[in-house]
């Protein structure tokens, strides 16, 4: 992964030390509540409902054992010894006190790390897919490019107060889309054009929140080295004229719309005319110094299927599931990627203890040549395992609660921290999560359902992604009631689509029931091989509806 | 007489910030942009100009700005950013070599990105230590990113 040099390092710290003096300032009034608030937010320091937040960045996703233990001893030490992996693949505090921030900033600069621009109305931590770099069916390893990305995005002086936030996602393979890019501000597709040269296809505009809007192609082919000045025309143009005066319409998404896709490409065009070829069109010299980061490990030369996993495989049925459902096929002959998933039952989404990311930092260690990544469905991955110890390492992770064989499966929910954290929020999302957990506890039940992501948000802000949920919950505010809207037919892969709402919303004891009612009407309707969202897009949504409104007798 | 930075030092604002359309304007008035492109024939020698959030720099374009000592720009909030662009466009775009002066809300806390898109001139609030002000010019000693008084990324910078 990518690792420092003394001018990285001498940034983060200059950060620090920037942070600490406005800290000290806020504290000694001397910056008001109104100053304060962009500036902390612009170092993902929230106020939240009962204490601050803090949202460390794990730029697209990678986390070194070191850092993972770090986070797990900053959690001890700063807050109650546990985090929260959201779905930005970023790492949440809930308990930090404001005067401890400047010295959290300053350990995590130590193995570094920082909070910059994770959250505020700037360009937000870049994200890509969590297999990056081990499958075998990507353009090129998307890292790389996200790390140009962060680079350039990091203190752009121009884009530091945007209309509202800015969020870019990556994506490098055909057969899948694991970034939910076509719901980003802007989305980069890697692909190789007919010389064999490397570009993206750029897509603006996807956003969820209040408005949820599927992204559309502004550039079919940008090549590799116009990417930073493509960027900067597009976020000039947006910069400029997206809208200020009603924060729910201010997204990217909301001008291209109102511009259309021809009027918005055009500008953007222009702008762009004025900065291609100039001093930001990136050298091959700059790629070749960045993929040098991301080469691959000391691999062993190895068989696929050795007799130990295909033994196991045959004997136990509990493995077989895991194998199945929380690893995936390895470019590299002999290994296998490895999800330790978040999702145990009892224990919140994408929540993970001190004990259980010491434990993780310990297993990557032990297996995958010490790195961590962490997925956008909020559970953590070990890219490089060798098949032969695929046995090993589940007796280990189910001992830590990593075990748990449903990726993928209705169980494997995104969830927002909700109204238990969240001063945002109207609903908690975590007790639906912990109820749908609890009904749906039967494995063979959830295998035969098969495929299926279930998100659940506690407000319309959508950190939880309900409206590209196959099965989208948002939890909403009735005369001061915690009720919740459910929709169907959402997704966020390549065939990203937005959700459609059942109907009136229902009452918090009522969910499960309700999402048995939706797996019932799934159940009788689907042909062979079917998955639910497949039989949704066949059926429509009348006998979903139906069913959910009917009235008991 | 009310102070500003300018250049990294704090110095006597000798241009008055004409913001009301109708107040009289002499050599010394820094005038709305768009009154200026109104009267342009008429209103004679001015000190300099001054854009509005939402005006944009295009309105400039067949403009020589070289007759102005100076074109302010305007933060309604200052968390409104449009003045970045704004800022960068006159310099990098339209190649203004005057004083790019900062107007209405804007905070010290943002001196380090306004310097860098190439702002020179700081007319803050009244309110404002201009000392303590000055202490935050240059929050930190490199930059990423290509901008107005170094186009050189940090990848042509590292190797070099």
């Amino acid at each position: 992964m990518y690792q420092y040099d003394a001018i990285d390092q001498q940034l983060v710290e200059e950060r620090v030390a920037q942070f600490r003096d406005q800290t000290r300032r806020y504290l000694n009034e001397e910056l008001s509540e109104q100053e304060f608030l962009p500036l902390r937010l612009q170092n993902g320091l929230y106020v939240q409902r009962y204490a601050p937040m803090l949202r460390v960045a794990i730029p697209y996703g990678m986390l070194s054992s070191e850092q993972l233990r770090k986070l797990a001893d900053i959690s001890c030490r700063y807050d109650k010894s546990y985090g929260h992996f959201s779905t930005r693949q970023n790492l949440q505090l809930n308990w930090p006190k404001l005067e401890d921030v400047p010295d959290i900033l300053a350990e995590l600069a130590e193995v570094q790390m920082h909070a910059v621009q994770t959250s505020g109305n700037c360009i937000r931590n870049t994200t890509t897919d969590q297999y990056a770099g081990v499958i075998s069916d990507e353009v090129v390893d998307p890292r790389p490019y996200c790390e140009l990305i962060r680079q350039w995005s990091t203190f752009h002086p121009e884009f530091a107060f945007l209309p509202r936030k800015f969020k870019i996602a990556v994506n490098a393979t055909e057969s899948a889309d694991r970034a939910a890019t076509q719901v980003h501000d802007i989305g980069l597709h890697i692909k190789k054009n007919d010389a064999g040269e490397i570009g993206f296809k750029v897509i603006v505009g996807g956003g969820l929140g209040r408005t949820p809007m599927v992204g559309v192609t502004i550039s079919e082919f940008i090549p590799r080295e116009d990417l930073l000045t493509y960027l900067d025309a597009i976020i000039r143009v947006y910069n400029q004229h997206g809208r200020r005066d009603n924060k729910y319409k201010a997204r990217i998404k909301i001008l291209v719309k109102a511009l259309g896709i021809e009027e918005f490409r055009s500008r953007v065009d222009a702008e762009w005319a004025h900065l291609r070829g100039k001093e930001s069109t990136v050298p091959m010299t700059e790629f070749e110094r960045l993929q040098n980061f991301f080469t691959a490990p000391a691999y062993e030369t190895l068989q696929n299927n050795p007799e130990n996993l295909t033994s196991k495989l045959a004997s136990s049925a509990g493995f077989a599931r895991w194998y199945e459902r929380n690893t995936f096929e390895h470019k590299t002959a002999g290994y296998r990627i490895v999800t330790l998933t978040l999702k145990k039952a009892g224990q919140a989404p994408g929540d993970a203890t001190a004990d259980q990311m010491i434990k993780a930092a310990d297993l990557a260690d032990q297996y995958s040549f010490g790195e961590l990544r962490v997925s956008h469905e909020q559970n953590l991955v070990l890219a490089d395992v060798q098949q032969d110890k695929l046995v090993e390492l589940w007796e280990a992770s189910k001992e830590a609660g990593f075990a748990t064989p449903t990726l993928g499966l209705l169980t494997d929910m995104i969830c927002c921290p909700g109204g238990d954290f969240c001063a945002l929020a109207n609903a908690k999302s975590i007790p639906i999560a912990a109820q749908i957990q609890d009904t749906f506890n039967d494995l063979d039940y959830l295998y035969d359902l098969g495929n299926i992501d279930l998100n659940i948000s506690g407000c319309m802000n959508a950190c939880g992604h309900h409206h590209v949920g196959n099965i989208g919950i948002l939890g909403v505010d009735k005369k001061g009631e915690e009720f919740y809207q459910i929709s169907i037919g959402g997704a966020s892969g390549h065939d990203a689509s937005i959700g459609k709402i059942l109907g009136p919303s229902f009452a918090q004891e009522d969910i499960s029931t309700i999402i048995q009612r939706l797996m019932n009407v799934y159940v009788e309707n689907r042909s062979e091989e079917e998955r639910f969202i497949d039989t949704y897009r066949r059926v429509g949504i009348t006998p979903f509806k139906e069913a959910a409104y009917a009235k008991a007798n | 007489m009310p102070k500003l930075i300018k250049n990294g030092e704090i110095i006597d604002n000798s241009y008055t910030w004409i913001q009301d359309a109708d107040q009289a304007v002499n050599s010394t008035s820094i005038v709305p942009a768009q009154k200026w492109l109104a009267e342009q024939e008429t209103i004679g020698k001015v000190a300099g100009i001054w854009l509005a959030a939402g005006d944009g720099t295009e309105c400039l374009h067949d403009i020589d700005l070289s007759q102005f000592d100076v074109i302010g720009i305007h933060f309604p909030a200052f968390v409104d950013g449009r003045g970045f662009s704004y800022a960068r466009l006159l310099r990098e775009r339209l190649n203004f070599k005057g004083e790019v002066r900062a107007l209405g809300e804007f905070i010290p806390d943002q001196l380090g990105y306004l310097l860098r898109v190439g702002f020179n001139g700081f007319q803050f609030n009244e309110e404002v230590d201009l000392e303590k002000a000055l202490a935050l010019h240059k929050p930190f000693s490199i930059s990423y990113q290509g901008d107005v008084s170094e186009p050189r990324p940090i990848f042509l910078r590292r190797q070099a």
